[in-house]
């Protein structure tokens, strides 16, 4: 096995370009795990935390640009304010020690269904910045996702960054799973207000083969909403009660081990509605910086 | 491949360091430092809690050559030889060891939390305490001799911080 | 409030703060344990030391019809791969014998490597030895193996209807009645009448097993994290065909066991033999994976509890059935209706026990073996009658308290279930409940509360200890237990500290080394208790000898006096009716020429051992034909459900037991919450699944199987009451399993409380709920 530590973004593109099946690492929460029980033996590791761009988040263009590299304590440190779908992911994750490892761009790269981060990046219209030493593309994150751990990411690209643009409303975060902390979602779900473009994100985890948004509806609460952003007035329970099926509506879920189709459906209509409550009563209150 | 890292400020230099080894195999079997444990592989269960460059992680989910040139910080580092650090004193006095396998990965991020916390000027609640030694799986205690081991040495080394 | 039998021993008298026993003492292995400093199993480097990893089956039953080394051979690095084809010959396990318990040792009857026949969807069929644990491993992945495979029986649910009831026998509970259960039921004026299951569950201690083999000639040495040295002992001499005495087995530290480090598994066996094989000393350390296809764990059962009353709540029948799970070479049953041959005062009772035999990995003892989960059905059904009845359940369970042994009219040796209830009832606020389901809330949080008996009954073993005092005061204690994380150590350290009269800090334990005189299992929450029995002897004895050499010199102060006139204190011996007349135990060996001076229980010889066992056996049974010897306790919990995610949150905890005698509070408190814990995790997540169709665990590991983290647990209450059970010496009983025991159904009966929804299969996931 080969062991590459580029220090410079070009060496890194160069390497993966030049060894398709290397294996990029990161915060090594999915790599490591391989390599220790022995169901991954890459001809090339391929170390990105000595890149220096991937480790910074900067506004680019009106957008966060988070770099691929930035760990998910960083995210809730720094960007709870900017971010804040993305930071109540983030603080779902793991432990504090895999918090300091595991970063965005290992989340998407792995393109898991249950992975955190995809249901506040969906509900932001976050767009995923890939790079190779054929240049630089942007896909919208809901394109980004292809199957199951598949993903719009070439053999020879890696992620560079994430692009998400800061919020203008409020944003939740909301997971179910067996445990309070160190569990991987039985069904998640991410919600943003977007009052500025008089639109709503949403995204919904673990609950079909890919993460995904609901997009009827999304179309049906900014329906809903017009009128509302303006007076900040009470949304019907009724909204919120057909908001939350319209996001079931939208999974696609199995039975596994973690839990049954019939429940994830259930508890995403549960979760939709009650994020729905929350974000609405901050957007009433004059939405403060909440996360 | 050769690995040069410092542990607990020593630097270390170990050469036939295999590229897909974790840092926690190097510690363990390379550098004679085998108190971070090994119970899961996988991150799911702290025992190997270690600091890289101050920050804690999971030694089994850091690849050797990420570690190149960064400072590490194990069990064996927190006090001087044939001393305790107050945290283990803590874990000591507060009955928060059993089996003590889980201790040294436990040790760790306890210090972690209450130097953050120190830094802050502050105590860490309960609530907080649980949610950062989350990741720290224990079998034996049920835990809330953990809870109290932190809360003793939080009040320590804010007296110490005077 | 105790009923203290008659013809008892008079109760030991309360501590003195002097005394050791009944101090919240730190560990003595605390300081090593704290600075990383504790050397486990996997922690031994010895010269020259190579790896080995296993290979598992991938058929649940068949026999190897082709094996393809060449791949893993062809690694750099690897030493040897051993399969039934080159790997030594062994002698197949002893048939277990009630005459020799160390016939229990070995977790299954397997010839390992001895044979091309697959009996579980995980068993070892190869080795791989290399330089590395690494390419040990990665070698094993490259193993093909072919099979023909045969029909296999892997379906629990399925194989149910096959279940055979069990004899009793002197180590298996089989039936037992008195009455007719049946009849009564059939005409009692109310009846609950369940079926309720528990999965198969995983130790999951922290540690993975691991050994350590370094041969020389026919000698072995063997590092091992065990909870029965002197099995693994016994069992790899007769494997290996050398002699017992040049095998040793040490195990100072042992990361957690709970059951599953007491037998001797294929893995220990395994390094043995790849020691042997390739002449270097071998390491084998586990994955967690490994463990879960080779160490056994809890059956799964499914329970029928049927509880007839009047309407006064007066219990007239009582019937507990169950089937457990062995696997078909080897296993234990879980005897499930053990506590329910105890705990109410029915006169009509039928309790039977069967198991199933399935292809699959036989189970292993878990903590509180039968009463861990027997207790779940048991407190369910008892909550559903209290239920049907409109009763509170604490008052339900009062009601029908028992004075003697409901089964056969033996007498409790203590038993304060009341005491326990009533602390626990006015500390817990209990009389606030309201008693109908969905009452109390908080938002959308449904709140509920429950309460469950927990019962245990500890076993007692044979030990052999020695205790050496020297001339500068020190003493030490010498006894082959096992420090598994309960405090063995510095229980014992208390109880020779205040037998003999010396600071703790003069007295040092050796433990966990067949070197050492023969020690109990740490098991059956018996260790303790059977090792200070034999400690407390041996003090007494050397108490004699000291004493005797006092005697032999005129200026003595202790001349002409009998041991009972006098007292151990202030390091030596002195005058019970004049405290200052006396001589520290230096002084008097110092006199005498002696720089230490030694006592032995029973004998290290094979004969004065036979003669131990067989008097600590004739004990044991006499004490059981007497009374009931059990530990009991009341736990009280409170849960939160989310009314529309059903997810439950545990709010509040309180456990009060009645343990007997607590050598010391800060590590007995610790287990008994560390048994409320593992509970916690039986009742709402806990489960190893197995799929039905090809026998293979489809969770071996920490991200599927979820144990509680700190995240998900309240404060944790635990109190006792701390008062000597009247039969024992100290008055201790044990305290390892007994706080798991009915803690399932607590939880149930709280999520039952909170929702109106009874859940009768574990563990209580959130889609039951809803």
């Amino acid at each position: 096995m080969e062991f590459l530590q580029p220090a410079t973004w070009e060496e890194a593109l160069e390497a993966r370009a030049a060894s398709r099946d290397a294996v990029p690492i990161a915060g090594g929460t999915d790599v490591m795990v391989g390599i220790n029980f022995g169901r991954l033996r890459p001809a090339l590791l391929l170390d990105l935390t000595r890149v220096p761009e991937l480790q910074q988040w900067g506004t680019d263009d009106g957008a966060v640009r988070l770099g691929a590299g930035v760990p998910y304590a960083r995210v809730i440190t720094e960007l709870g304010d900017r971010l804040p779908g993305l930071a109540m992911a983030a603080r779902t994750i793991g432990s504090p020690q895999i918090r300091n490892r595991g970063t965005v761009g290992g989340n998407l790269a792995t393109a898991s269904p249950a992975g955190d981060a995809h249901p506040a990046l969906l509900a932001a219209g976050a767009e995923v910045e890939v790079a190779s030493v054929r240049g630089t593309r942007r896909i919208p994150v809901a394109d980004f996702y292809r199957g199951v751990k598949r993903s719009a990411l070439a053999d020879d690209e890696l992620v560079a960054a994430v692009r998400i643009p800061p919020r203008t409303g409020p944003q939740q975060y909301s997971k179910i799973g067996t445990r309070n902390a160190m569990v991987i979602a039985v069904a998640a779900f991410g919600l943003a207000l977007h009052p500025d473009r008089r639109a709503v994100g949403t995204g919904i985890g673990s609950a079909a083969p890919t993460p995904r948004r609901a997009p009827a509806a999304e179309e049906f609460l900014a329906g809903e909403l017009d009128g509302l952003w303006e007076s900040r007035a009470e949304l019907p329970p009724a909204t919120a009660a057909r908001f939350g099926e319209l996001v079931a509506g939208a999974a696609a879920p199995i039975d596994d081990v973690r839990g049954t189709a019939r429940y994830r459906v259930h508890a995403l209509s549960v979760m939709a509605r009650r994020t729905l409550t929350w974000a609405w009563a901050d957007y009433r209150k004059g939405d403060p910086a909440c996360a | 491949m050769r690995l040069t890292c410092t542990v607990n400020g020593d630097r270390h230099e170990v050469d036939d360091v295999w590229e897909g080894e974790s840092l926690l195999y190097v510690l363990r079997e390379r550098m004679g430092l085998p108190g971070s444990k090994n119970a899961c592989e996988q991150g799911e269960c702290g025992s190997c809690t270690v600091y890289l460059d101050g920050v804690p992680v999971c030694a089994c989910l850091v690849a050797a050559g990420q570690a190149q040139g960064r400072e590490v910080g194990t069990v064996e580092g927190l006090a001087g030889p044939g001393e305790l650090h107050p945290v283990q004193e803590a874990f000591l006095e507060a009955g928060a060891v059993q089996c003590g396998f889980c201790t040294p990965g436990l040790l760790v991020a306890t210090d972690d939390l209450v130097r953050r916390s120190r830094a802050e000027g502050r105590r860490p609640a309960d609530a907080e305490i649980r949610e950062a030694l989350a990741g720290n799986l224990c079998r034996c205690t049920g835990y809330e001799k953990i809870l109290d081991a932190v809360r003793l040495a939080a009040d320590r080394m804010a007296g110490e911080a005077r | 409030m105790t009923r203290a039998p008659e013809r008892s021993r008079p109760a030991p008298p309360t501590p003195s703060p002097a005394q050791a026993v009944g101090r919240p003492l730190d560990r003595v292995d605390g300081p090593a344990k704290t600075a990383g400093l504790a050397r486990y199993t996997a922690d031994h480097h010895v010269p020259d030391l190579a790896h080995a990893a296993l290979v598992h089956a991938t058929v649940a039953r068949g026999r190897i019809t082709g094996l393809d080394t060449a791949d893993a051979e062809a690694v750099g690095g690897v030493l040897a791969v051993l399969t039934h084809h080159n790997a030594p010959r062994m002698t197949p396990p002893a048939p277990v014998s009630a005459l020799d318990l160390s016939t229990l040792a070995p977790g299954t009857t397997v010839d390992y490597l001895n044979t091309d026949r697959v009996h579980w969807n995980g068993q070892p069929v190869a080795v791989v030895v290399a330089d590395s644990p690494d390419t040990a491993r990665q070698a094993a992945r490259l193993v093909r193996v072919t099979y023909e495979v045969e029909p296999a029986v892997t379906d629990f649910a399925a194989a149910q209807d096959d279940a055979v009831p069990l004899r009793g026998t002197l180590l298996v509970l089989g039936e037992e009645r008195t009455g007719d259960a049946e009849r009564a039921l059939a005409t009692a004026p109310v009846v609950v009448d369940h079926r309720y299951t528990t999965p198969a569950q995983s130790h999951h201690a922290m540690e993975p097993h691991a050994t350590v083999a370094v041969w020389n000639g026919d000698r072995l040495t063997v590092h091992e994290g065990s909870q029965d040295v002197d099995w693994a002992r016994r069992h790899l001499a007769r494997r290996f065909g050398v002699p017992l005495a040049g095998v040793r087995v040490l195990s100072p530290h042992v990361g957690g066991g709970f059951g599953g480090k007491a037998p001797v598994w294929a893995g220990t066996v395994l390094t043995v033999l790849a020691a042997r094989a390739t002449g270097r000393a071998v390491r084998m350390v586990l994955s967690r994976e490994d463990v879960i296809r080779t160490v056994g764990g809890r059956t799964p059962t499914v329970q029928r509890v049927a509880l007839g009353a009047q309407r006064d709540g007066t219990l007239t029948a009582l019937l507990h059935t169950g089937v457990s799970q062995v696997g078909r070479v080897g296993g234990t049953p879980e005897p499930v209706g053990s506590q329910s041959r105890h705990l109410y005062a029915a006169p009509h009772i039928w309790i039977r026990h069967s198991t199933t035999t399935l292809d699959v990995l036989p189970t292993a003892h878990m903590r509180a073996p039968g009463e861990a989960v027997g207790t779940f059905a048991l407190e369910s059904a008892v909550d559903e009658l209290a239920v049907a009845l409109g009763m509170d359940p604490v008052e339900l369970r009062m009601r029908n308290e028992p004075d003697r042994d409901p089964l056969d009219g033996k007498r409790f040796s203590r038993r304060d279930l009341r005491a326990a209830y009533a602390r626990g009832a006015e500390r817990f606020g209990w009389a606030e409940r309201t008693p109908s389901p969905r009452s109390m809330r908080d938002g959308h949080w449904l709140v509920g509360r429950g309460v469950a008996t927990a019962f245990h009954l500890p076993v007692r073993l044979p030990a052999d200890v020695t205790v050496r005092l020297r001339a500068d005061g020190t003493v030490l204690v010498r006894c082959a237990f096992h420090e598994i994380g309960v405090g063995a150590a510095t229980a014992q350290t208390q109880v020779a500290a205040d037998a003999l009269g010396v600071p703790v800090e003069a007295v040092t334990v050796e433990h966990g080394d067949t070197e050492l005189p023969v020690g109990p299992q740490a098991g059956g929450s018996g260790q303790t208790a059977s090792v200070a029995t034999a400690l407390l002897e041996a003090c007494e004895e050397l108490k004699r000898s000291v004493l005797a050499l006092a005697r032999r010199s005129p200026s003595s102060p202790l001349r002409g006096r009998r041991l009972s006139e006098l007292r151990a204190g202030r390091g030596g011996l002195y005058r019970a009716d004049a405290p200052d007349r006396g001589e520290t135990y230096g002084v008097i060996l110092t006199r005498a020429g002696r720089a230490e001076i030694e006592v032995r229980t029973a004998a290290g010889t094979r004969l004065g051992r036979t003669l131990q066992q067989a008097r600590a056996a004739a004990g044991w049974f006499r004490d059981r034909r007497r009374w009931v010897r059990a530990v009991t306790g009341a736990h009280f919990c409170e849960v939160r459900v989310d009314e529309h995610t059903g997810e439950v949150r545990v709010s509040r905890w309180l456990g009060v037991f009645d343990v007997g005698r607590v050598v010391n509070p800060k590590t007995a408190t610790s287990q008994l919450r560390g048994g409320i814990v593992m509970g916690i995790g039986a009742a709402l997540s806990e489960e190893t699944l197995v799929d039905p169709r090809t026998g293979r665990t489809v969770n071996p590991g920490l991200a599927e199987y979820h144990v509680p983290v700190q995240a998900d647990l309240p404060r944790i209450e635990v109190d006792y009451l701390d008062e000597p059970d009247p039969t024992t010496p100290l008055g201790l009983l044990g305290v390892g399993e007994v706080g798991i025991t009915g803690v399932a159904a607590a939880v149930a009966n709280a999520v039952h409380h909170a929702t109106g929804v009874r859940v009768r299969d574990l563990p209580v996931t959130l889609d039951r709920l809803l």
